[in-house]
């Protein structure tokens, strides 16, 4: 029972880190159609922001700030020179971002190197859940997407953003004739969605190995999340995130990684072929 | 044609004289590269000329490479056996890529990212595949110890092998664009839904182009394998994918000479200047954005558009007329017929219960107000929505949500609302497309024959006065003014010679001089081959001038049907759509 | 000049430029006929080792100022040669060849991984000395190819019984990622523990590039296992060790790698570190007087802030001082001559006393405790057999 409980807590961090680490791409994809494979490198940059914060001797809690401040000014910098003229190019979009990820990684290979960083937990310790022990971090990482995603959720059903947003993504051309500016519109969408993808790079960290390449795991497993749920709706992501991530959870714990891994990306492939826009039809 | 052969004589000659100039080590550095360029060609066959982007490509190359591997080592490296043993290998491998194309475009018309997601999903599955299958590929550390082809020496007689096949591959390349065939593919990344109205099953053709680009990256694959003596899962990898792909983009995609010439340049570069330069693959990555944001075509279009400026042509096809076969029979042919027809977009009905009966032969005019469902009952005829309850038969068949591209051998031809001509293309070469529809058979593809088919009703159409086409012949279809361009779609519906015509507002945008003609026109293919000829419109001139039965539309269902005059005295018709003259 | 100038306190990157600048004139200045031995250095400075590159470059040059001081091979001075070899086999096999045919090298000394060797060998087809060094999974009996490399024996042998000894465990679960070395060690491991009565409760591999452990820190947890034994590379090895402190797991079970280099545990932080045990051929800090100096005069030459060293590093060292010691032996760098007197050769290490026996060298393994972040070697093990035989 107890090793069932324990699965149970895994698949469901899994599917947090997952739905954590997709959000900022379902944002970039769902409503502006950019297929951002820069998304790994921004998780990245967003890991990073522990590193610049210990290098200048801030405390770490200033981690967050940074994290947002340095991401968000990088996607602006990106969003104007480049993504900007992609907007309705799918393919071109894809490669000029995937451009950019080599990039920025060359670029933060040269100023940090490429050795691994470490980021101390911010949290030590486990809790007892009813005989099994799980790490507090992960506990607080878990309660933290779930209440976030929830409350983005209503947040985009009932705020007047949330609706000039549909408005935008159905129909561009009647929402800048109802005034609202499409140009800010997608910059802003992009920065948010980049920034996003930061805060998971941040939130991630101390389970990872902190090293310049670590975007491109980050992206794949994103990419089909996205896939299985249905590019670019919260829903789709929820959904996606939970699929994916309790599969290869399963089949980790029945088999081994190996099956896990081979697993989603049969799973993605599937998906890919018969429901491209996934379980949940975007109405 | 003579540009082709000389340009692949020149590229041979070039070939041919590494060795004797640079000796074998450049040679076996070229061998490398020449390998990698063949891929990178299969990369920008799917990628420029098929328009769906392949991330997965390195699967075929490494595919063929460990089977190759594995044959040379079980057959000691002999000739014939694998020579032929490549060929069936990629033969397999492009059977393979038919059939996931086919599985993947049917029924879609864009291609969206969901086929380059496939693909690179796939690659990655191979590679762990490849690197767990210690037993049988040698895992990590690669597949060796095994001779290469007819034990030829990498640094050697090798090399010749691989200059035969870059030359055979470019020059097949090069010959398929010049062939209908190509003309095809530039049709089909150009206006693929068009392509479709032209009675081409776009999926199937993406699927051979597919085929075709996994056949030639397998070959470069298995000839990889005896050129480096070892096979490891990265020759069939992401990282080999991603560079293919950005080879394929750096040197011009849209032309076999393009993906060889970034694959040996950066190739060789890179092998130069990784070593004393450290900011090569920031470099390679800046090229890679530049060209993706200004130069989609590649380095081989900055040279190409370079020669022009210097005066160099592109060479043009010159082909003598010739008479070409009639068209196909129809499968299904008599009255059009719609019963109890309902289609929706999302939650929007917009066809609710559409019924009526066409004449075989003659005019029908079909009016209503705005959203009153005409497009849409012309697209659910031919299959472009879907059609959620009801029936669409002709004479009695079912030809309910058949594809779009069944719609031509049905005898269906339509004409769009908003006119859609392949714009990429020049006047002369659109008109060339429709003269292949509905006639073609498969080996008229591969035929110089075919792109001087003089067809009767195309003729007829393009020598009436006023039309001014034969003349526009060289000209991008883009450019064209509203009214040529909806003469040029008229006659790209009517060339195929359907017998079921359905024009949607055919001379919208067009003054009252060529509105008049394109009347002259419709009345004058309709007369020669007795056509029924749909025809929606708001201009209540030229439904008169038609002098046809007029059925009228309103909120997805029949509201009227009769004569001109019964419609236009009808108080109900007015009240529900005020028509007017121009 | 017979070696390339370099200056305390410069940043690595600044080194290799000028290096690398400087060994390009010589190269382009030099005439046919030199008296010199030419010794090409094949390392990663791209791809997934690139971050050893810096560190094993100024080894190389380390060495070649020793070999130099003492003689040169055979009265003639050493000259090196750099190529990169962090690319996929195929590009990497250009570059030792381009090496090889361009600057007429007469040895190579390599530290790069099994696929890339093998391409190598392929290409070298034993007419030209090479020298493998760093970690690898052992079997590797090519002529002309000679190994200072530690193998999964020698990295075993005397660590295994030290452990149940000392620590006390028989429980042993195995975890690696799906390849060659993984494997081939884990091959080596199971007899060895059954030697001491250990059982083993658990073997799995994991694709490369996972960073999702939780199913198999909880299977190891449910397996009652108390040693770990871990043959995870790269950012593989620093999540799944994060994830085992993250659990707690380390109160539950001892953790043994053989190859946890000083970079991978500082991915892995102290959090993650305790009870965590490697078993390694060098690390930065042994104590021993020449270790000691070795590591003196590297912070003095290449500065406080140069690359680490460590074991994978630091064997480029090693590879080429038994290079010039087989040259010297042999009295030229035929590989026929250095095949008749290989055996036996010994060469100069900051590890110890190292002997070629057969192609392989036996010599000292050290096992260190990784505790708090920081590696303490807790035991020396010297002459360990290096357990490969060529017939």
């Amino acid at each position: 029972m107890d090793q069932l409980f324990l699965i149970l807590l895994n698949a469901s961090w899994q599917m947090a880190a997952l739905a954590l680490l997709a959000l900022g791409l379902a944002i970039v994809f769902g409503l502006l159609r950019i297929l951002n494979m820069a998304h790994g490198e921004f998780v990245m940059l967003g890991a990073y922001s522990h590193v610049i914060t210990a290098q200048f001797g801030l405390p770490p809690l200033m981690a967050l700030p940074v994290c947002i401040v340095v991401v968000g000014l990088v996607a602006l910098l990106i969003e104007r020179a480049v993504v900007r003229h992609f907007y309705n190019r799918m393919f071109d979009s894809l490669l000029a971002t995937w451009a950019l990820s080599i990039l920025m990684r060359e670029f933060v290979e040269m100023i940090w190197g490429r050795a691994y960083r470490n980021v101390p937990l911010p949290v030590e310790g486990m809790i007892k859940l009813g005989g099994v022990g799980y790490p507090t971090y992960r506990l607080m990482v878990i309660a933290f997407v779930v209440i976030g995603l929830a409350m983005l959720w209503l947040w985009y059903r009932n705020s007047l953003t949330g609706v000039r947003i549909r408005a935008v993504v159905s129909n561009p051309a009647l929402a800048r004739a109802v005034g609202i500016n499409t140009t800010r519109f997608a910059a802003a969408a992009y920065v948010i969605g980049c920034v996003l993808a930061g805060l998971s790079g941040l939130l991630l960290a101390p389970m990872l190995g902190v090293e310049p390449s670590m975007g491109l795991d980050a992206l794949i497993r994103s990419f089909f999340a996205l896939v299985v749920g249905g590019l670019g709706t919260l829903e789709g992501l929820g959904i996606g995130a939970a699929v994916i991530g309790g599969v290869q959870a399963g089949l980790s714990a029945a088999l081994n990684q190996t099956a896990g891994y081979l697993g989603v990306l049969v799973l993605a492939v599937i998906f890919l072929w018969r429901r491209p826009d996934g379980l949940y039809r975007r109405r | 044609m003579g540009f082709i052969v000389g340009a692949s004589l020149a590229l041979l000659g070039l070939l041919m004289a590494v060795p004797a100039v640079w000796g074998d080590f450049v040679t076996w550095q070229l061998g490398l590269f020449l390998l990698y360029g063949i891929a990178a060609q299969g990369v920008g066959l799917a990628w420029g000329r098929g328009g769906f982007l392949p991330l997965g490509n390195a699967l075929f190359f490494g595919v063929s490479g460990y089977a190759s591997a594995m044959i040379l080592h079980a057959t000691d490296g002999a000739l014939v056996p694998n020579l032929l043993a490549i060929v069936v290998c990629a033969a397999i491998l492009a059977a393979l890529a038919w059939g996931l194309a086919m599985l993947v475009f049917q029924g879609r018309l864009e291609s969206g990212p969901y086929f380059s997601l496939i693909t690179l999903a796939l690659v990655l599955i191979v590679e762990q595949l490849a690197e767990t299958a210690q037993s049988l590929t040698g895992g990590f550390n690669g597949y060796s110890g095994y001779p290469s082809i007819a034990g030829l020496d990498p640094f050697g007689n090798l090399y010749y092998l691989i200059a035969g096949l870059v030359v055979v591959t470019t020059f097949c390349l090069m010959l398929l664009e010049k062939l209908p065939a190509g003309l095809v593919l530039r049709g089909l990344v150009s206006q693929e839904a068009r392509l479709q109205t032209l009675g081409f099953a776009t999926h199937r053709v993406k699927a051979w182009v597919f085929a075709l680009s996994a056949f030639i990256t397998a070959l470069a694959g298995a000839l990889f394998a005896s050129h480096q003596g070892i096979v490891t899962p990265q020759a069939s990898g992401f990282v080999l994918s991603s560079e293919l792909l950005i080879w394929a983009a750096v040197g011009g995609r849209l032309h076999p000479l393009g993906s060889l010439l970034g694959a040996v340049a950066i190739g060789f570069l890179s092998a130069e200047l990784r070593d004393t330069y450290l900011w090569w693959e920031v470099l390679i990555a800046f090229l890679f954005l530049a060209v993706v944001i200004a130069a989609p075509g590649g380095a081989i279009e900055m040279l190409s558009y370079l020669a022009q400026k210097l005066g160099w042509r592109p060479h043009e096809l010159t082909v003598a007329p010739n008479p070409p076969p009639p068209t196909r029979p129809n499968n299904a042919a008599g009255a059009l017929t719609l019963r109890d027809v309902h289609v929706s977009a999302g939650e929007i009905r917009i066809l609710d219960g559409l019924e009526f009966t066409c004449p075989t032969q003659g005019f029908l005019c079909v009016i209503g107000p705005n959203g009153a469902g005409k497009t849409t009952m012309l697209k659910s005829i031919t299959g472009a929505m879907k059609v959620e309850r009801g029936e669409v038969s002709l004479g009695g068949q079912t030809v309910t949500n058949l594809p779009q591209y069944r719609a031509l051998s049905n005898g269906i031809g339509r004409k769009m609302q908003i006119p859609t001509v392949f714009e990429d293309l020049s006047v002369r070469e659109n008109l060339q497309l429709a003269s292949l529809a509905n006639r073609a058979r498969a080996i008229d593809y591969f035929r110089v024959a075919p792109l001087g088919w003089e067809i009767p009703e195309l003729s007829r159409l393009l020598d009436q006065p006023g039309v001014p086409l034969r003349e526009l012949g060289d000209l991008n279809a883009g450019a064209l003014p509203q009214g040529h361009r909806q003469m040029l779609e008229l006659c790209l519906t009517l060339t195929p010679a359907p017998a079921i015509v359905l024009l949607d507002e055919p001379t919208a945008g067009m003054s009252p001089e060529e509105t008049a003609l394109m009347v002259r026109l419709i009345k004058k293919y309709q007369l020669e081959t007795k056509a029924f000829v749909l025809v929606i419109e708001h201009d209540m001139a030229l439904v008169q001038a038609l002098d046809a039965r007029v059925l009228v539309l309103h909120q997805g269902r029949r509201f009227a049907e009769g004569s001109f005059g019964e419609i236009r005295s009808d108080p109900r018709v007015a009240e529900v759509y005020t028509g007017g003259n121009k | 000049m017979q070696y390339e100038t370099n200056q305390p306190g410069d940043r690595d990157m600044t080194q290799y430029k000028k290096t690398a600048i400087a060994g390009a004139i010589c190269a382009m200045l030099s005439l046919p006929a030199s008296a010199e031995v030419r010794i090409g250095v094949v390392i990663p400075d791209s791809g997934p080792s690139s971050l050893f590159g810096p560190a094993s470059r100024n080894v190389a040059l380390m060495a070649a100022e020793d070999i130099n001081a003492s003689g040169g091979i055979n009265g003639e001075q050493v000259r090196l040669f750099f190529a990169d070899v962090g690319v996929p086999p195929a590009q990497s096999a250009q570059a030792a060849v381009r090496l090889w045919r361009g600057e007429d090298i007469d040895g190579f000394a390599g530290m790069h991984n099994s696929a890339v060797r093998e391409a190598l060998i392929g290409q070298f087809r034993g007419q030209v000395p090479f020298v493998y060094s760093g970690v690898y999974e052992g079997g590797e009996c090519a002529p002309g190819t000679w190994v200072t490399a530690t193998t999964p024996a020698q990295q075993l042998a005397p660590v295994i019984p030290w452990l149940v000894e000392n620590e006390g465990v028989s429980r042993w679960y195995m975890i690696g990622n799906d390849y060659n070395w993984p494997r081939d060690t884990n091959d080596a491991a199971r007899s060895m523990i059954a030697a001491t009565g250990g059982e083993i409760v658990g073997e799995e591999y994991v694709p490369l590039g996972s960073s999702d452990f939780d199913a198999s820190l909880q299977r190891i947890q449910a397996s009652g296992a108390d040693a770990v034994f871990i043959t995870l590379v790269g950012g593989d090895s620093v999540a799944f060790n994060i994830g085992f402190g993250a659990f707690g797991l380390d109160e539950q079970a001892i953790r043994f790698g053989t190859l946890i280099e000083e970079n991978t545990l500082a991915g892995i932080g102290a959090a993650g570190a305790n009870r965590l045990y490697s078993s390694l051929g060098y690390f930065a800090n042994i104590e021993t007087e020449p270790a000691k100096a070795f590591a003196a005069r590297y912070a003095s030459e290449f500065g406080e802030d140069a690359s680490a060293l460590n074991a994978l590093s630091q064997s480029v060292y090693d590879g080429i001082m038994l290079l010039a010691a087989l040259g010297n032996a042999a009295g030229s760098m035929d590989v026929e001559a250095i095949a008749k007197v290989a055996d036996g050769t010994g060469y100069q290490s900051p590890r110890g006393k190292p002997v070629l026996s057969g192609t392989h060298a036996d010599q000292t393994i050290y096992l260190a405790d990784g505790t708090g972040a920081e590696f303490t070697v807790v035991a020396q093990f010297d002459n360990v057999e290096h357990g490969v035989s060529c017939e």
